[in-house]
């Protein structure tokens, strides 16, 4: 909202500085963001008087000026407009003045003579729109004026933001009492002087108000005008409009706006030749019938409408989507001479409602749908019809078309000064809080000291419980004033948090990945349709954003990876090749029987890329693999203390899966059945070139809430240290390259050799040349721990146990040894 | 018979030639040779030694006092060649060793700086006495709005674009659901932080459709909003720097009342709003920098949990207040970063700052 300070001074005789009355709306909760100067682009324009002028010699339409601008030196200059004549005052352009358009005035020579400056029209000064000529200034400017000061143009403009609550604010009266209830300044309103003609008629007897239903519609009011004639408002007035941003439109249309923005009140101006019957209808839309489904706006467009839509309505058919626009079938026009000036109050959720749905914020729903002032929209009107009168010449009737279904009713409410106190932890003295309210325009009856009674005023629509009162009481107190006192934080023993939340969890698992050497990423939840049709993702259980800012934005990513392969092409195009990433982030699934209709899931991701060291020397370089996201895992669920030699993860190939390939289930073996704790896989090469990747991008998707609810059953449990020495030996065993390992260790473990205290694969040997015997083998090497916990053990019990390992494995499995 | 005299001599003499050709011993071998050459069973002071025997009585005990100190200034003097050799000998197997070349790094891990900032506040938080409360992310409409005093077509709806994933499910606007939830599953007193991500339909240069927010909330008897300034005072001090000063302007917002946006004094010119002659380019001249909404907890909204929940939230028994804040904004302010996009590049070059 664009305030500006002369306007508001004819208010409030505020003399401070505009910073400082900045400083103080922003403290009082109107936060001024800016200190503008609406015309700048044109403040070093000056006033120069046309001397002289001759037509140009080398031109039929360009004529040669001599202008003087209170310099000593008079200007030569070249103008094209047909309107420039000898004696006239003009604005002028000098040398190195920049125009609002950005073009900078150059010396420069037009068909061969000198032209030192420029002579503007309105256009080029962003003053109005006419460009037929020169602007032409009254006689009594004096030459080398700054045209700003000579036109009394106001260039102090404070923009305000104005919060929701703030409804009141919304208009350079609004602003105005709180600068008075901040400075302590009387608040002068401006003078009725409102002149009706008895012989243009009598409006109630030419207008008769309809209101379908109170509640859409409390108050209705219209003017009547005749005789206006439609033009360009005085300058004072499209100054003003300019100087709050506010395009001047013609007299009968701005003057709306201008109450609109000094008093808060959308108005609306109707042609009322255009009016059938002598009936305004505030009624909803019906968008069963013929008439009344639908509307062409102002703008030309028309409206699909539904039955919450409220309308205003002449005897036959729509003619304004009421609060929002007018209708195009019966506006203002260049022709009209009769005016039904309206005035009225609408019910803040329908304007909202509708105004929404079709897209259509306007300052006037911008004001309905927060709440007008019901009381003081009589004045409005009174305003507007004085202010109509005096700029277009029109003739008012006596008298106005009202309905007021639903008169203000005012509201009273309880104030206990001890309570505002305790809440706000000040001390503040009854006289303090009765001059303050009463401020605010609310009578204060404190017959109960303890519990005053304070009616709150109808421009403050806000103010509907105590506790808002006691907030007014604070804000003007000021907030800041409020001492610091550290509260004593009390708890109860019921809800004594346990240890484990799943953000503690979470950062715990995020510290064990910093130290895994991974970089934590965090990417948005929400992916294209098309990320996750990339991975061959499932299409049932995506949950899609209904409204979404983008394509790419629109549906929630159902697994993790779809972000961190976002970063591996991101990363690559800017050359950043050795990638270790991982995000720990929920992965959304729909899910009816859920009451938010998702299921959120934590996942851990892991990806790494390219070089398995960054760093060259001294480490062997090669490139990262199954081994090194497989010993992330392995290392993970060590730290978790969720594998042991009792219960081993199980690392089982998958034979399907949308992206990776191949792809590993990590499972664990557990008392409930086996649990899914997550994949390791490589990403299909096909899809890893869709994100540039010319390398292996290995993934580790884990499930973070499982993770999180098994560790948390996990406690160290202490064993006793062995006293006697272990005793070790090796088998190299020759099998087929397609058995796994495991298979081996599980046929080991299957043997059931006594005294076994641990078992470690040691060596992995694959002989190069394929054309041998070998051929299609490998050798897998194991080392056997043996212990006895209360002696030492002689080579001789140790043998005969691995004996029973060696002959045993080639019976179990077809392998050598 | 020997002469006692020339005996001391000659054994003198033993030691003067091994004084003077210990030096020649390059190496340990060498020096060993040299030992054996005098010391050895057969070596010179033994030869000597040999004359011993005809020595005659008078003369034995000075002759062999004599012939142990010899022995032992013999040993000593190659003692501490072969500690000379033994040092250069270490010396010369360092010769190689480079302590310049690079050591061999594990990969360095980090924490994206959203997480470092998150972290940091709360634990500051928790050292308050806060305790920490997750939710999710998708909300249903009560308690993302309607609860918090936000009903369907309220302008205060405005000041949070939502994204919709049905009717009346859409991604939390704002951590304030913790609110909600919280209260509804426990009796008061409560002290919770809820830290998490937040969804907007808002894209710009300082929007991204998904943030970080903290939200904070303590009801009790008797809370008071001189206790909320105590807590974000004490708050920030920790967070920033000890000196930091806070400062409450009137805002709005539906659930809170009264409500206040808290400025800090800004942490690069210290409040001055300049420095030196230059004008402060994270204030803007103002001095302070906008770091978080805050207010006294709505009657209306302890109206709609204690009906809806465990009970315990009746306005006139117990108030409370509440305060949100952007983790993004704060990381920006404590690493300098300026620009909110990259936050969601993971750029490693980016990412590898914050190790």
């Amino acid at each position: 909202m664009h305030i500006s300070l002369q306007w508001l001074r004819e208010f409030v005789p505020y003399q401070g500085t505009v910073q400082d009355l900045a400083d103080r709306l922003t403290m009082q909760g109107l936060e001024v963001e800016a200190i503008l100067d609406p015309f700048e682009s044109i403040a070093k324009i000056v006033v120069g008087h046309v001397l002289e002028r001759v037509p140009h010699a080398e031109s039929d339409h360009l004529s040669v000026c001599t202008v003087d601008v209170g310099q000593p030196d008079m200007l030569q200059i070249v103008c094209g407009a047909p309107n420039v004549a000898a004696g006239q005052k003009v604005p002028v352009a000098t040398i190195g003045t920049t125009m609002p358009g950005g073009l900078e005035i150059k010396r420069a020579k037009l068909r061969g003579v000198e032209s030192r400056g420029m002579i503007c029209s309105e256009r080029e000064l962003g003053l109005s729109e006419d460009h037929a000529g020169i602007m032409v200034l009254p006689e009594s400017f004096r030459p080398g004026q700054l045209l700003t000061e000579a036109l009394g143009l106001e260039r102090e403009v404070i923009e305000v933001s104005i919060t929701p609550n703030r409804a009141d604010c919304l208009s350079v009266l609004g602003i105005a009492r709180e600068a008075a209830l901040g400075f302590g300044l009387p608040l002068t309103m401006p003078t009725l002087n409102l002149r009706e003609d008895a012989s243009a008629g009598d409006a109630a007897k030419a207008l008769r108000i309809d209101i379908a239903d109170a509640e859409l519609c409390p108050v209705y009011r219209a003017r009547v005008l005749t005789g206006a004639k439609i033009g360009p408002s005085p300058d004072w007035m499209r100054y003003r409009l300019l100087a709050i941003g506010q395009r001047p439109i013609s007299n009968i249309v701005d003057v709306t706006n201008y109450i609109l923005m000094e008093l808060g009140q959308p108005l609306h101006a109707f042609d009322r030749a255009l009016l059938k019957g002598d009936v305004i209808r505030v009624a909803p839309a019906t968008p069963d019938k013929e008439v009344g489904r639908s509307i062409t706006t102002l703008d030309g467009q028309e409206r699909k409408l539904l039955g919450s839509d409220l309308l205003i309505w002449d005897a036959e058919r729509p003619v304004a989507l009421a609060g929002v626009m007018g209708g195009a079938n019966s506006s203002i026009s260049e022709t009209s001479t009769e005016v039904v000036l309206e005035c009225a109050i609408f019910r803040p959720g329908t304007i909202r409602k509708t105004a929404r749905r079709l897209a259509l914020p306007s300052e006037a729903s911008y004001r309905f749908e927060r709440g007008v002032d019901q009381v003081g929209s009589l004045f409005a009107l009174e305003r507007a019809a004085q202010l109509m009168a005096e700029v277009s010449g029109a003739r008012v009737y006596t008298g106005i078309a009202a309905s007021e279904p639903k008169p203000w009713a005012t509201r009273e409410h309880g104030f206990r000064i001890d309570r505002c106190n305790a809440l706000l932890g000040l001390e503040l003295t009854p006289e303090f809080c009765r001059t303050t309210l009463t401020g605010l325009g609310c009578p204060v009856n404190d017959a109960d000291p303890a519990n005053w009674r304070v009616t709150s005023p109808s421009h403050r629509l806000d103010l509907e419980r105590e506790v808002d009162l006691f907030e007014e009481c604070g804000r003007v107190h000021g907030l800041d004033r409020i001492p610091a006192v550290l509260p004593k934080i009390s708890k109860s023993l019921d809800s004594v948090q346990m240890r484990d939340t799943e953000f503690g969890f979470i950062q715990n698992l995020k510290a064990w990945a910093v130290g895994a050497g991974l970089r934590e990423a965090v990417n948005y939840s929400f992916v294209g349709t098309e990320d996750l049709d990339r991975l061959n993702l499932p299409v049932e259980g995506r949950i899609k954003i209904a409204n979404p800012l983008s394509e790419d934005q629109n549906v929630l990513r159902t697994e993790i990876a779809p972000g961190l392969l976002n970063n591996v092409r991101h990363n690559l195009a800017q050359g950043n090749a050795c990638l270790r990433l991982f995000e720990v982030a929920k992965a959304f699934v729909a899910d009816e029987t859920s009451d938010t209709t998702a299921r959120e899931n934590s996942r851990l991701g892991l990806l790494v890329h390219g070089a398995r060291h960054a760093q060259e020397w001294p480490w062997e370089q090669g490139e990262a693999d199954y081994q090194d996201v497989k010993g992330l895992i392995e290392n993970l669920l060590v730290h978790y203390r969720l594998t042991s030699a009792a219960n081993p993860a199980q690392y089982v190939l998958e034979a399907a899966h949308p992206y990776l390939e191949p792809c590993v289930r990590v499972e664990l073996p557990g008392k409930g059945g086996v649990k899914l704790l997550g994949r390791i896989g490589r990403v299909q090469p096909k899809i890893a070139d869709g994100y540039h990747a010319r390398k292996d991008i290995w993934l580790a998707d884990m499930d973070a809430d499982l993770l999180r609810e098994l560790s948390r059953a996990t406690t160290p449990a202490f064993r006793k240290l062995p006293v006697f020495p272990p005793s070790r030996r090796d088998v190299t065993v020759i099998c087929p390259a397609t058995m796994h390992a495991q298979a081996v260790e599980n046929a080991i473990r299957e043997i059931k050799p006594k005294l076994l205290e641990s078992l470690a694969l040691v060596a992995v040997y694959a002989p190069e040349d394929k054309a041998d015997d070998s051929k299609g083998e490998r050798n897998l090497t194991f080392r056997l721990t043996y212990r006895h916990a209360e002696r030492t053990l002689v080579d001789k019990e140790v043998d005969k146990e691995h004996t029973k390992v060696l002959t045993g494995l080639p019976q179990k499995l077809p392998v050598r040894i | 018979m020997s002469d006692i005299k020339s005996f001391l001599e000659g054994l003198d003499g033993l030691t003067l030639e091994c004084e003077a050709r210990r030096g020649q011993a390059c190496s340990l071998k060498d020096l060993e040779s040299l030992r054996v050459e005098f010391l050895g069973r057969k070596g010179k002071l033994a030869e000597a030694m040999s004359a011993l025997v005809q020595m005659g009585p008078a003369d034995k005990p000075a002759a062999g006092k004599k012939a142990n100190e010899v022995k032992n200034a013999l040993s000593a003097l190659l003692e501490s060649r072969q500690a000379e050799l033994e040092a250069a000998e270490a010396q010369d197997a360092l010769a190689g060793f480079d302590p310049t070349l690079p050591g061999r790094r594990p990969a360095p891990g980090s924490l994206h700086p959203v997480t470092l900032a998150m972290q940091e506040i709360c634990e500051v938080l928790t050292g308050l006495g806060f305790e920490v409360v997750s939710g999710p992310e998708v909300e249903n409409d009560w308690f993302n709005f309607e609860a918090l005093n936000m009903p369907p077509d309220h302008p205060a709806r405005d000041m949070q674009d939502t994204l919709y994933v049905s009717e009346n499910i859409l991604l939390r606007t704002h951590t304030s659901p913790l609110q909600v939830r919280t209260m509804m599953s426990r009796k008061p007193p409560v002290a919770v932080i809820a830290p998490g991500k937040v969804y907007r339909r808002d894209s710009d240069i300082t929007h991204t459709p998904m943030f970080h927010q903290i939200e904070g909330l303590l009801v009790d008897k008797n809370v008071s909003m001189a206790d909320l300034r105590g807590t974000l005072t004490a708050f920030v001090r920790q967070l920033f720097s000890a000196d930091t000063k806070v400062r409450f302007r009137p805002s709005f917002f539906p659930f809170t009342e009264p409500s206040a946006e808290v400025d800090i004094s800004c942490m690069l010119c210290g409040g001055e709003g300049h420095i030196g002659t230059e004008p402060c380019r994270v204030c803007k001249r103002t001095g302070w920098v906008e770091i978080l909404g805050c207010g006294m907890v709505d009657p209306n909204v302890f109206r709609a949990v204690n009906a809806a929940g465990v009970g315990g939230y009746d306005p006139e028994a117990v108030s409370g207040f509440a305060f949100g804040l952007g983790v993004e904004r704060v990381a920006m302010l404590k690493y300098g970063i300026g620009d909110l996009r990259m936050f969601f590049e993971n750029d490693v070059r980016f990412l590898e700052q914050f190790s």
